[in-house]
């Protein structure tokens, strides 16, 4: 299991105000952000991935637009300072929104840009975006997976495309003369990943031979492992543990109580990143009409809730680290602690080949984002490392 | 359920009810709604075609239909295929819009238009919101401006069959595909209004909070000899707000043309 670390840079001084609107993304005005306070918070998260790099972790970038839960906006403006910053790491980004995204041409270019710039150290996600995503960018909710695969298409293609120019008349993408310079290091193209919560999103990627990842949930992930390794073996291959990842909050620490209180303050991510106004939760169109009807059915006042182990629901709002830990959300304490809890994990999902380690969130302090990536990085993650796939489900 | 008819090679389901002049009624984004009474009070002087839109109930939507153009192409050979003479046609939002685009294009068959609380053009300037953002504002809200009584607006979708869920479901994405950019209305649409060449008249709920009867004056202004009039305790659906109101504002426009 290798370990990418990842923060989404939040900008939490907001969040207090945010919550009291109801609303942290989207419709929360940007007069809540003083932008001298986001400089200083900007450089300190990025001197946090930085030292990812000594401590040989390798390192994951998301990005949110119009919300106070992440000021990451460009995936690749940030792996460009990232990359001039490290030497080993490898460098995720996960991810582009390509259906949100009116240029995948652009996006192909940067990619092979940053793969040139880091030494093929870069890997690329091509990922649907949340729905409260849609808004920000102003992209059509309706047909938005047929969008979505073809500019996937149009990305690989153009990445791994040398003889260029070539044409290209979709249906939402048009272009006569697609020849991108650069070209990645990495060829055919660098490692692709894709991002989902459901079996079908694991059915698509082995499909393509992607990298799947999810995040949050291990009764989720589960299935969606199952039908990915199911999927390939149809297909005629064996899916191992690196076509797995998984993203959690991981609080370490030198002792028990430390690590859980470097997690309870990451898990603020996940209590106020549902935190946004109703209409952006679901624009139709975005979940499929099977999911809305249950919505629909459900009434009004249901919100997102998930089960842990024991089939308990647990509200991602107001939950605790313990109810977090059950939903394999979070893992926390010792070094030890952790260790054995992700190796449990590994046994449950069958082999998991990437931890995307959320190691810092909110509040929590930049010493305490320090020692929480130096102690993960030098004591749990090359124990991961020696993880494959567990010997239970090696033998089925 | 209606019963279903292949137009172009698309399969709608049409609800159709009453005798005398055709009325062709194009719905709202909201959807047909045919057991609302606005279709029985219509029925009682006309006859009623009320297609689907596709992708909402149960009309299809096949891949290849993806804009208000392709919609208008589509009711315009419905049109023929029903061998429409002398129609009224009409439309109620999303539907105004449709019904605006088929008339710039072709009024044969048809005698006169009737628009309700027409989506469709843009008048202001770029910061004026002539439409107001329904995917913006929560269901209480979008209620609060789209109706005068939102208690009779009220539906609970919980006591709903399934099917009848999915239907809504998708029409609410495929009223995206058509209307999500630009928001609800063809820029280009207003310059052309001028060919309008058949009687139109306008009909305005006083309390629509989604588009406002300054919104309706711009339509009046850029279609040669319309007219307009606004229906009391009537939001942005008259006809389902009003129906009787509605039905003799209809007739008496029938009447006249």
């Amino acid at each position: 299991m290798r370990t990418w670390y990842f923060s989404e840079m939040a900008y939490h001084p907001a969040w207090e105000k945010g919550l009291e609107r109801g609303s942290l993304r989207v419709n929360f005005p940007s007069e809540n952000l003083d932008p001298r306070e986001a400089g200083l918070l900007l450089n300190r998260y990025l001197d946090e991935f930085a030292l990812c790099d000594e401590v040989g972790l390798d390192i994951m970038v998301n990005e949110h637009h119009s919300t106070a839960t992440c000021m990451t906006v460009s995936v690749p403006m940030a792996l460009s300072v990232i990359a001039r910053e490290t030497k080993k790491a490898r460098l995720l980004s996960l991810g582009n929104p390509i259906a949100n995204r009116p240029d995948p041409v652009r996006v192909a270019e940067e990619m092979a840009w940053l793969d040139c710039l880091s030494g093929g150290r870069i890997e690329i996600g091509l990922v649907k975006g949340a729905p409260y995503e849609i808004a920000p960018a102003n992209s059509n909710p309706g047909r938005l997976m047929r969008r979505y695969w073809e500019a996937h298409d149009l990305v690989i293609k153009a990445l791994s495309t040398s003889t260029g120019p070539f044409s290209w008349e979709g249906e939402f993408y048009q272009y006569r003369a697609v020849n991108i310079w650069p070209r990645p290091i990495q060829q055919p193209t660098p490692p692709i990943w894709m991002t989902g919560m459901s079996v079908d999103t694991g059915i698509a990627a082995a499909e393509r031979g992607h990298v799947v990842g999810t995040l949050l949930s291990g009764g989720l992930a589960k299935p969606m492992y199952e039908a990915y390794r199911k999927r390939a073996r149809e297909l005629g291959w064996e899916a191992g543990p690196d076509r797995m990842a998984y993203a959690a909050l991981i609080g370490v620490g030198n002792t028990r109580e430390e690590g859980m209180r470097r997690a309870h303050q990451i898990a603020d991510y996940v209590r106020t990143s549902p935190v946004v106004a109703e209409p952006f939760t679901n624009p139709p169109g975005y979940n499929s009409i099977g999911a809305n009807v249950a919505m629909l059915r459900a009434g009004p006042r249901a919100h997102r809730m998930i089960t842990d182990r024991n089939g308990v629901t647990i509200d991602h709002r107001t939950a605790t680290v313990e109810q977090f830990m059950d939903t394999e959300t979070v893992f926390a304490g010792t070094p030890d602690d952790v260790f054995n809890q992700l190796k449990a994990f590994n046994a449950r999902m069958g082999g998991v080949g990437h931890l995307l380690f959320f190691g810092q969130g909110g509040h929590l302090s930049h010493q305490d984002a320090k020692e929480n990536i130096s102690l993960f990085g030098r004591e749990v993650a090359p124990r991961l490392l020696e993880l494959g796939v567990p010997e239970q489900a090696a033998a089925e | 359920m209606g019963r279903q008819l292949t137009v172009a090679g698309v399969s709608l389901e049409i609800e159709e009810k009453g005798q005398g002049r055709p009325i062709l009624f194009l719905h709202p984004g909201e959807g047909l709604q045919a057991n609302r009474p606005w279709m029985d009070a219509l029925a009682r002087s006309h006859r009623v075609i009320a297609p689907v839109h596709p992708g909402f109930g149960g009309s299809a939507l096949p891949d290849w239909i993806g804009t208000v153009d392709d919609l208008a192409y589509l009711y315009l050979d419905l049109a023929r295929q029903l061998k429409l003479d002398g129609a009224v046609l009409a439309g109620n939002c999303f539907g105004g819009w449709i019904a605006a685009e088929m008339a710039v294009r072709n009024t044969a068959g048809f005698a006169g238009l009737l628009l309700a609380a027409p989506l469709g053009i843009k008048a202001g300037g770029v910061l004026d919101r002539d439409i107001t953002d329904m995917h913006a504002i929560g269901r209480t809200d979008f209620m609060r401006l789209a109706w005068a009584d939102p208690s009779k607006g009220e539906i609970d979708y919980t006591k709903l069959p399934d099917t009848e869920l999915a239907g809504i479901a998708r029409g609410r994405e495929a009223l995206c595909v058509f209307g999500w950019k630009p928001y609800m209305h063809n820029p280009r649409l207003k310059r052309w209004l001028h060919r309008i060449d058949i009687p139109t008249h306008l009909i305005w709920g006083e309390q629509d909070g989604i588009v406002s009867t300054s919104y309706g004056e711009a339509w009046k202004a850029e279609i040669p000899g319309a007219t307009m009039e606004t229906l009391p305790q009537a939001g942005h659906y008259p006809h389902w707000e009003q129906p009787d109101a509605f039905a003799a504002r209809v007739k008496a426009f029938t009447d006249r043309i």
